[in-house]
Formats: structure tokens, C-alpha cells, sequence
């Protein structure tokens, strides 16, 4: 087995580890079970060495010997005065990462159960030879061979795969917690080179918080005269509520920040209740924002580049979740922008690419496609049955068995589309063929597999065959795979935009299929019984089904057809019990109770689905 | 002459014996490529069913923890209704009263228990310190309890927040 070689993001703020396995990296969670780890280090009083989250949690009992943020240092000599025990040792920023670098590897290996030695790190565009050179170092510290110092914004380009593609001009815009960066890469041939950069090593999400925390506490003043600011329980109360309430506002509109009993005086105990909008929360931090967008506007004249030459922007850093961030760059930069990543992660991800490009793993994996949109097949009523789901890694697969809808009938047609639409119509037809010559049989009886192979060129063949007579008939489709990328994400956006009205429609044409698979079994039921069924029953039981199919005809609405259909279900299964009772064990009895059974078989598991089959 | 033919002949079968035998070994070197190939895109599937799954369990876990959160939710609402009617604080107290308990027990019956604080030596691994204050306390034990912690099967769930103590002497050294 080859030697694992990690990819690690050393953050100012926070880091993160990941590994390339399988043909795409996995970020490591750490011994805390979180993804990623703060930059923190500190020493005890007794001795003990902490890094991460339980460095964090004891920082204000131990200031003097808690370290934060020392990647500002690198490269510089600065030094870390360490006392404990009255004796005071010295360390440099290298000695200080090395210590954080030797945490994630720790947490690597016992994710791996294996030794690692070597590792991809990533560092600021901006840093120069002697910063590079001391995080290499902080590595060897740290008892790992560093294959490769590269830019972050260069690991988040190759987390989006962007140095396959054409040659092309990327803006990297990285807001941190604490940190801001810019970068322009030009890529070609796989090669990247950074034509700018540029940022704000001190403006982050953390300020963001900052600004609803303030804006909370002079509102309480404001409200209730009593000053929060000294009250440490209170203020990080309103920290965490700060932080939680800048996350919801990403995915709504508006917030509530609810802290009850936030504090008392002598009138008895006080509640905070505050509204925030996104537009308010945008206005707070609308100062820091510009500030970016100016950063932006003049790394790109230092690289001599309009905003319409930059072909796509890459959002690292948790605070591009701000709808207002993504707004803001997409009207200054008509390119496209990749934000599908995690942007806490996106970095460390790219890192551990090159981790794997450096192993040889990359060249080992023959890169197969995937089926960029579903393939189905149009069933009883127009509804697409999928075969194969968008996204399955080909070559591939799958079979389903189908029936026929009708009695007798001779012949199934098989309509191949494309697309993420419930209706089959309202995807892409891409081929339709007949199967001729079945034996006639009642409605239900034959079986017919539906045969999908998809091979690695992207060819798709579709065979299907009865499996009583083993007669079979196929197509070839050829360009199932190879649609325009534009078209995809069309028909992906129109599917996410009729979602609703699809699942209705599928909703009321399985009803009906149901109903009138009931109807069929029903009938059929009551001849088999013949004067089993008393007569009284049988008569009720007609006038269901004469309801019933009127509300088949005249486009009932679901409701109408479902109450119906649940009505007659009951009824039929009353006279299949009956039928039992009177004669143990006979099959007529068995007849019917099969009948009901096949009807909700056919609605669970979905693999045994009436076709919607020309009988002409 | 006939020597000739007869070892042309030879050679043409040895020829057309390697040709088929290279013939078959490309075949089956294809099949091979075909059978691997169908067997990283069958891993690959797996992998994505895996991680669906992962994310469908995880979603059904949360809705079992919010179903337990349902009934505290409720009564809270009946308390709050009742207290709207009959104004009798001892009632509301009482009522709250079993609402924790009700909570209480819902925590018990999943493992989670508190995290032990006000005395015990201050623990990064458990407590997180909001406040470092000088107190007649051993430095670094912990002297209050602002929010309380808790873990589950020796998962810390949340962490104490806590203030500690500086001990008495620290006075001295800040000075």
C-alpha cells in the first residue's frame, strides 16, 4: 500500500486536515469530533500541553500562556515566552504551528489507524519565501516531511477541479473568521499562477458577530437601563446568539433573538427579545463588506483585469454564506461562482488533492463520468419511472420488471426520457420502441424486464424482455451522457421549480392507477366468488365501483378519488374475508385478498409498476 | 521447392497461431477493463448510497430527539394557558416544576448527565472558563457555574461555563 500523504489548511483562526481516498478528499474530524480545529495553543500550569477547542476553553484562566493566531507570525522573529513552574522557555511561531500541525496528524492517524509522515500545506498567497519556509519547518517540527507549500487560493481552485478545464482567469475571495483575502490566478495546463493579491488580515465573521452583539446590548441599555457589558454570563450568552442568529439569516429573512432571564434587577427578572432582518444585519456590516468589494476592485486593477475577464470566482471562508456577499460579487463579476464546497473546508479539501496528485493516487484512478441527469422510462398515466438516478457513476445497470395495464394485451411500448420531471413529458424523450408478440394474459400477468445498461462511453442500451416467451427488443441511445452543460442545469432549475406541481400530478395518477387497479381486482374478485359474495354485499359493493369510476371519469380531484378508492378497499376485503370463512383455505378466497395486497405492493416498493402500454 | 512451401506453410500457422493467441489476449484484457471498470462505478454508487443513507438516519435521529422535546413543549403551553386563567403562581410553580422533572427524565433515559462543576479542579476537556476572578479558593477550581454542561457516554455535549478561581495570591503578582 502506498504511503497516505495529508492535506492540512493551517488556518489563523482555525485548521483543518483532509485525505484524498477514493478518488475525492475526506476531511477529518478531530479527536473532539469536529472538522475543524481552532489555532490555538496553550500550556498549563502543570505542565500540560493543550491544542484546539480545549486550548480555546481555558484561554481566559491562562492569557499569558494561551497562543492565538500565531500564523500572523511566521516567518518573523517574534518569539512565545512560555513560564511555568518559574522556569520561562522560549519558542518560535514554527515551534508554536508545529505543535497544531502535530495535533491534526495525530487526529489523521488515529482516523487512518496508520503513521503518517508526509504532508500538502497550504499557506497565504501573500506569504514570502521566509513565511513559506518557517511553516516548512513548523512541518519538520512537527515530524512531517512538507511535499509542498501551495497558495490557498490555489488549493480552493483545485478543490473545484478548475485546473482541468480550459485556460481561464479565477478570483479567489476568502472571508474568514478573522481574516480577508483576494486572489487572481490565471490557470493554464494545469499550472497556476497568482497575478494578485491582496486583503485584510484583520476583518472577519468574528467582527460580524461583534456588530449584533453591540447592537444587542445598547438595545437592552436602551430598553431596560442595564448595562450587559459586565456581566461576562450575559455577554457570551449574546455572543453565541449573535453567532447563531448571522447563520439563520443566511437561509431567512428574518430572525428572532430570544435570551430569557439575560439578566435581573431589583424589579425582577429581564428577558431580550429582538427581531434582526437580513437587511438590518446587512446594514450593521455593510462598512466591512465594502471595505472587501474595495479590496477587490483594486487587486483586480493590479492585475490588470476588468471585472468581465475573470471567467469564474471560487468563495472560500464561512462568512460567503452572507446572501449579500454572493449578491455583491455576482453583480461586480459576471463569471460564474463556485460555492457548492463548504467553504470551511474548501481549502483544506484542495490541499489534500494535491496530496493525492503527489501519492500518484490521482493517476491510478481512471476519472469516471457520472449520469448528469435521471433516465426513466414513462409508466401507466405519463409518470417517469426512474431506472438510473441523476448522479450514479457509470458504467452501470439496473433492471425493473414491468406489466401490462390492460387485458390481452399484445404489445408494450417503452418510452426512454431524461430529466428530474415527475411527468415524462415534461422531460426529454430520447427514444421509444415496441415490444410486439406477448401471449395474451390478464392485465398484471406478464412480467417484462426493463433493462438499463449504461457502458463507459456513455451509451446507453435499453432492452426490454417478456420474460414468459423470452422475446426481447432494445435500443441504442447514444449521447444519454454528453448534454451541454447549460441544458442540464436548465432542466435541474425547471425540476426544482415544478417540484410542487409534479408531486401532485404523480400523486393523482398513482391514485388513479390504484383506483383502477381496485376496480379491476374488485370485479374480478366478485366473479370468482360468484354467489359467495351475498347479494346485498355485491350489490354495495358494484355501486362503489360505479362511483368510483365515475370520479375516474369526470377528473375528480385526489381527495374525492382517494376516499373513494379507500371505501371500496374496505368493502373488498370485508367480502374476501367472508369468502374465507365459508371455505378454508380455497383458492377463490385467495384470489381476492391477492388482489388488494398487489395494489399496495405496487405503491410501496415501486418495483412492480403497471406500464402504461399501448394496447393497439 | 517443396521444402520451401512446407516451411512457409509452417511459418504462416505459427503466425496466424500468435496472431489469434495476441487476438484472444486483447479480448480478454478488454473484458478485464470492462469487469474493473463496472466494479469502481458500482463502488462509487455504493459510496454515494452510503452517504445517503447516512444523511436520511441522520434526519430520522433528529426527528426521534424532537419527539421527545413535543410533550416538555406542550405542557409548557398548558401551564402558561392555565396560569392565563387562574393567575395562581404556586400552581404555575408547582406545574414548572414537573415539567422539569419531565425534561429531566426525557435527559436520564438518553444518558446524559451533568457535568459536575462548582469545587471541582477547572478541566478544559469540561468546562469552558467565561471569568477568571480572585477568590479565597484553590487557584483553578472552578467557583461558579453561569451555564451548566453536559456529556453523554464520555462525549462532552456542551461544556460548563464557569468562572475560576485566580486564588488570593494573584493580587500580589499583578501588582
Amino acid at each position: 500500500m502506498k504511503e497516505k500523504i495529508i492535506g492540512i489548511d493551517l488556518g489563523t483562526t482555525n485548521s483543518c486536515v483532509a485525505i484524498f481516498e477514493g478518488g475525492s478528499p475526506t476531511i477529518i474530524t478531530n479527536a473532539e469530533g469536529e472538522r475543524v480545529t481552532p489555532s490555538v495553543v496553550a500550556f498549563t500550569e502543570t505542565g500540560e500541553r493543550l491544542v484546539g477547542r480545549l486550548a480555546k476553553r481555558q484561554a481566559i484562566t491562562n492569557p499569558k500562556n494561551t497562543i492565538a493566531s500565531i500564523k500572523r507570525e511566521m516567518g518573523t522573529d517574534h518569539r512565545v515566552h512560555i513560564s511555568a513552574d518559574g522556569k520561562t522557555e522560549t519558542y518560535t511561531p514554527e515551534q508554536i504551528s508545529a505543535m497544531i500541525l502535530q495535533k491534526l496528524k495525530a487526529d489523521a492517524e488515529s482516523h487512518l489507524g496508520r503513521k503518517i509522515s508526509k504532508a500538502v500545506i497550504t499557506v497565504p498567497a501573500y506569504f514570502n519565501d521566509s513565511q513559506r519556509q518557517a511553516t516548512k519547518d513548523a512541518g519538520k517540527i512537527a515530524g512531517l516531511e512538507v511535499m509542498r507549500i501551495i497558495n490557498e487560493p490555489t488549493a480552493a481552485a483545485l478543490a473545484y477541479g478548475l485546473d482541468k478545464e480550459r485556460e481561464q482567469t479565477i478570483l479567489v475571495y476568502d472571508l474568514g473568521g478573522g481574516t480577508f483575502d483576494v486572489s487572481i490566478l490565471e490557470i493554464g495546463d494545469g499550472v497556476f499562477d497568482v497575478r494578485a493579491t491582496d486583503g485584510d488580515t484583520r476583518l472577519g465573521g468574528d467582527d460580524f458577530d461583534q456588530r449584533i452583539i453591540d447592537w444587542l446590548a445598547s438595545e437592552f441599555r436602551a430598553d431596560t437601563g442595564i448595562d450587559l457589558s459586565k456581566d461576562a454570563s450575559a455577554m457570551q450568552r449574546l455572543r453565541d446568539a449573535a453567532e447563531a442568529a448571522k447563520k439563520e439569516l443566511s437561509s431567512r429573512m428574518e430572525t428572532t433573538i430570544n435570551l430569557p432571564y439575560i439578566t435581573a434587577d431589583a424589579a425582577g427578572p429581564k428577558h431580550l427579545e429582538k427581531k434582526l432582518s437580513r437587511a438590518k444585519f446587512e446594514g450593521m456590516i455593510d462598512d466591512y463588506l465594502q471595505r472587501t468589494f474595495s479590496i477587490v476592485d483594486a487587486t483586480l486593477r493590479e492585475a490588470s483585469k476588468g471585472p468581465d475577464t475573470i471567467d469564474q470566482v471560487v468563495l472560500v471562508g464561512g462568512s460567503t454564506r452572507i446572501p449579500k456577499v454572493q449578491q455583491e460579487i455576482g453583480r461586480r463579476i459576471p463569471g460564474k461562482i463556485n460555492r457548492e464546497i463548504n467553504p470551511d473546508e474548501v481549502v483544506g479539501a484542495g490541499a489534500a488533492i494535491q496530496a493525492g496528485v503527489l501519492a500518484g493516487e490521482v493517476d491510478e484512478i481512471v476519472l469516471l463520468d457520472v449520469t448528469p441527469l435521471t433516465l426513466s422510462i414513462e409508466t401507466l398515466g405519463g409518470v417517469a419511472t426512474p431506472l438510473i438516478e441523476r448522479n450514479t457513476t457509470i458504467p452501470t445497470e439496473k433492471t425493473k420488471t414491468f406489466t401490462t395495464a390492460e387485458d390481452n394485451q399484445p404489445a408494450v411500448e417503452v418510452h426512454v426520457v431524461q430529466g428530474e420531471r415527475k411527468m415524462a413529458a415534461d422531460d426529454k424523450s430520447l427514444g421509444k420502441f415496441q415490444l410486439t408478440g406477448l401471449p395474451p394474459a390478464p392485465r398484471g400477468i406478464p412480467q417484462i424486464d426493463v433493462t438499463f445498461n449504461i457502458d463507459a462511453d456513455g451509451i446507453l442500451h435499453v432492452t426490454a424482455k417478456d420474460k414468459a416467451t423470452s422475446k426481447s427488443a432494445s435500443i441504442t441511445i447514444k449521447d444519454s451522457s454528453r448534454l451541454a452543460e447549460t441544458e442540464i442545469d436548465r432542466m435541474r432549475k425547471e425540476a426544482q421549480e415544478h417540484t410542487e406541481e409534479d408531486r401532485k400530478k404523480a400523486e393523482t395518477v398513482e391514485a388513479r392507477n390504484h383506483a383502477d387497479q381496485l376496480i379491476y381486482t374488485t370485479e374480478k374478485a366478485l366473479s370468482d366468488l360468484g354467489d359467495k359474495v351475498p347479494s346485498a354485499k355485491r350489490s354495495d359493493i358494484e355501486d362503489r365501483i360505479r362511483r368510483l369510476r365515475e370520479k375516474l371519469d369526470h377528473d375528480a380531484d385526489l381527495a374525492q378519488i382517494r376516499q373513494e378508492t379507500e371505501g371500496l378497499a374496505k368493502a373488498a376485503q370485508e367480502i374476501a374475508a367472508e369468502a374465507y370463512k365459508q371455505t378454508e383455505g380455497a383458492p377463490e378466497g385467495a384470489a381476492a385478498r391477492e388482489s388488494t395486497d398487489a395494489g399496495d405492493d405496487a405503491k410501496d416498493d415501486g418495483d412492480y409498476i403497471d406500464a402504461e402500454y399501448d394496447a393497439k | 521447392m517443396k521444402e520451401e512451401k512446407q516451411e512457409r506453410a509452417t511459418e504462416d500457422r505459427s503466425t496466424r497461431q500468435t496472431e489469434s493467441q495476441v487476438g484472444t489476449a486483447a479480448e480478454e484484457l478488454c473484458a478485464t477493463i470492462a469487469r474493473l471498470q463496472r466494479l469502481q462505478a458500482e463502488f462509487e454508487n455504493y459510496k454515494k448510497r452510503v452517504s445517503r443513507d447516512l444523511e436520511d438516519l441522520t434526519e430520522r435521529v433528529t426527528d426521534q430527539v424532537l419527539v421527545g422535546l413535543l410533550a416538555p413543549y406542550e405542557n409548557l403551553e398548558r401551564a402558561l394557558l392555565n396560569y392565563a386563567e387562574d393567575r395562581d403562581v404556586d400552581a404555575l410553580a408547582e406545574g414548572l416544576g414537573q415539567i422539569i422533572a419531565q425534561f429531566a427524565q426525557t435527559l436520564e433515559q438518553r444518558g446524559v448527565e451533568r457535568i459536575p462543576c462548582v469545587g471541582e479542579p477547572f478541566d478544559p476537556a469540561l468546562h469552558e472558563a467565561l471569568l477568571c476572578v480572585p477568590s479565597d479558593e484553590a487557584r483553578n477550581t472552578v467557583i461558579e457555574e453561569f451555564s451548566p454542561g453536559y456529556r453523554r457516554d464520555g462525549r462532552v455535549l456542551r461544556a460548563s461555563r464557569v468562572s475560576v478561581s485566580q486564588g488570593p495570591e494573584t493580587r500580589e503578582e499583578t501588582s
